[in-house]
């Protein structure tokens, strides 16, 4: 669940269903959910819907997921971070647009100290200014420095402020010297996004029952919801536009880089799924020139990938291209978007919508077997109290036929598209020099 | 140094007893007032010793403003050693002024670097 996870459609099957975090159980007021298929180790995810869609300034989200496993009341950072390293076992948090997630992976027979110190993190972190300013803003500042740094999150990023302008298109990574957030803010944050009803308790290879009691045991004298809850999100629009920025100052030698976009204002659809898989370059089998259209004519040099974002209302779709000179990234956009503008005329043949189904069928069936993609799966489910009530895989995508697949990419190409160029910007084409 | 930064002190055990408190107050605040740092604008605290690495630590969270206060009161205080005289008596510090604003800090420091050592050495054995 990186905040820079491209990932195809994450639709799960029924039958999965029934195996996986099918029955949610009430725990201290929080929803709390385990499987156990017999794993080694243990897992607890804790989710919280907090990302930088709901924030109430921007970059307190970035922050609060760094003040994660600091001093708490019961025990210090320095505490934490021995006795973790004496049980064996890893801590680690993560952030996407939508959720805040601390996880704790450890040992079977450890989960008594690992939920406390979860938990403990969850309701009675100290968020002291010295911590902020000693620690946590160094992190934030040399994790938004390195994501910049790579072109296609910078292009992401600007992709996503000119899809969606505020709530998704929120930043991800902010620039820290603009930042006047205090450890006030953050821990008012803090309280309206962890209150009960915005967060849910994920195990993988820990009992339900085991969890539930830790669960009360733990969190049970934490107070019922306080502070000011979490406004609701306010629907997602599509808007699309254009951007041309200059590469950030610590990119040295990186890649001339144009997003082509698209984006849907409801939850992706198995068309779009489709769409991603039968124009994505990664092959099937490793080092094989693989059957996508993209990649039949690129320069040398130069690389076309598939982005697909999906979000609970929301998925941006686009090329991501690049390549070492400007001239091959107006080349490679150009390919690229012909090869886009050719589906949505209805050249594809049936097999090749067979394969691309296909394809798109394993993806989305395989997410769910990680750990990680199992949590990010289920856990906005259970956050928002809707029982796993998606049609199963196998029929969603088996409904997708020719004509409702180019219909459904001929609409796509109809709304305005986001056209992102990062680099060189003076040599880096314009959208209509692509055929936008 | 003898008991950490903030060196050996009886102040909690004399304040834990009401009849000990009555009668050392007094001579406390006496002593306060004789030894002439309010005299030359300077609060207790300023005068911790500062060259020990935890006390850097302490000093280096302090709020701005505070950061802002105790340098101007130290440079009012050289200041005032410089010339040979005492400040005009409107700058002296008040009692009610005198606050130990920097013994939080220290003391916290000074925990944290009790609980490191704690973890260094200590023995682990496994059930």
């Amino acid at each position: 669940m990186l905040s820079t996870a491209r990932v195809a459609s994450r639709r799960i099957s029924s039958s999965n269903a029934k195996k996986s975090f099918a029955t949610v159980v009430e725990a201290a007021g929080y929803k709390v959910s385990a499987v156990d298929n017999g794993e080694p180790t243990s897992s607890v995810t804790i989710l919280a819907k907090a990302g930088p869609r709901y924030e109430s300034k921007t970059g307190v989200a970035q922050v609060l997921k760094n003040f994660a496993f600091k001093n708490t009341s019961q025990r210090s950072a320095l505490g934490l971070v021995r006795e973790t390293e004496l049980y064996g076992g890893v801590l680690s948090t993560s952030l996407t647009r939508e959720h805040i997630a601390y996880t704790a992976d450890f040992l079977r027979g450890d989960e008594s100290f690992f939920v406390d110190a979860l938990a403990s993190s969850l309701t009675s972190t100290r968020f002291t200014r010295y911590e902020l300013e000693e620690s946590v803003i160094p992190a934030v500042a040399s994790e938004s420095t390195h994501a910049i740094s790579d072109p296609a999150n910078q292009a992401l990023e600007i992709a996503h402020a000119l899809a969606f302008r505020s709530g998704l298109g929120s930043p991800l990574f902010i620039p820290v010297q603009k930042s006047d957030l205090t450890a006030e803010d953050v821990k008012s944050y803090a309280e309206s996004a962890f209150a009960k009803d915005n967060v849910a308790i994920l195990g993988t290879g820990i009992d339900q029952a085991t969890l539930q009691k830790l669960v009360e045991k733990y969190l049970g004298s934490a107070p019922a919801t306080t502070g000011n809850k979490i406004a609701a999100p306010i629907k997602t629009t599509y808007f699309g536009g254009e951007s041309r920025v200059q590469h950030s100052e610590h990119s040295h030698g990186a890649l001339q880089t144009l997003f082509i976009g698209y984006g849907l204002a409801s939850a992706v659809t198995p068309e779009l799924a489709i769409l991603a898989s039968h124009l994505s370059t990664v092959p099937s089998v490793k080092w094989s020139k693989g059957v996508s259209p993209l990649a039949a004519t690129l320069p040398e040099g130069a690389s076309a990938s598939v982005v697909l974002l999906p979000y609970s209302d929301a998925a941006l779709f686009g090329l991501l291209i690049q390549a070492p000179t400007a001239e091959k990234a107006k080349e490679a956009g150009k390919v690229a978007y012909q090869a886009l503008k050719d589906v949505a005329a209805g050249n594809v043949k049936k097999e090749e919508l067979a394969a691309a189904s296909a394809k798109a069928k394993f993806l989305a069936t395989a997410a769910t077997e990680s750990r990680e993609g199992l949590v990010s799966a289920y856990g906005p489910q259970l956050i928002s109290g809707a029982a796993s009530s998606l049609l199963s895989v196998a029929d969603s995508f088996s409904k997708v036929d020719a004509s409702s697949f180019t219909k459904a990419t001929s609409t796509l190409l109809k709304s305005k598209p986001t056209f992102v160029a990062v680099g060189d910007t003076h040599h880096l084409p314009y959208p209509d020099e692509i055929g936008l | 140094m003898v008991g950490g930064p903030l060196g050996l002190s009886f102040a909690s055990y004399i304040r834990s007893s009401r009849s000990l408190y009555k009668w050392a107050k007094p001579l406390a605040n006496w002593y306060a007032n004789i030894s002439g740092y309010r005299k030359m604008g300077f609060v207790y605290d300023d005068l911790l010793l500062e060259e020990r690495p935890d006390v850097q630590k302490a000093l280096s969270r302090l709020t701005p403003r505070e950061s802002y206060d105790r340098i101007y009161r130290i440079r009012r205080g050289s200041q005032a050693s410089i010339v040979h005289h005492d400040l005009p008596k409107e700058q002296w510090t008040k009692p009610e002024d005198d606050v130990r604003y920097l013994t939080p800090y220290v003391s916290e420091v000074h925990k944290e670097d009790l609980e490191r050592s704690k973890w260094d050495t200590m023995q682990v054995k496994r059930k």
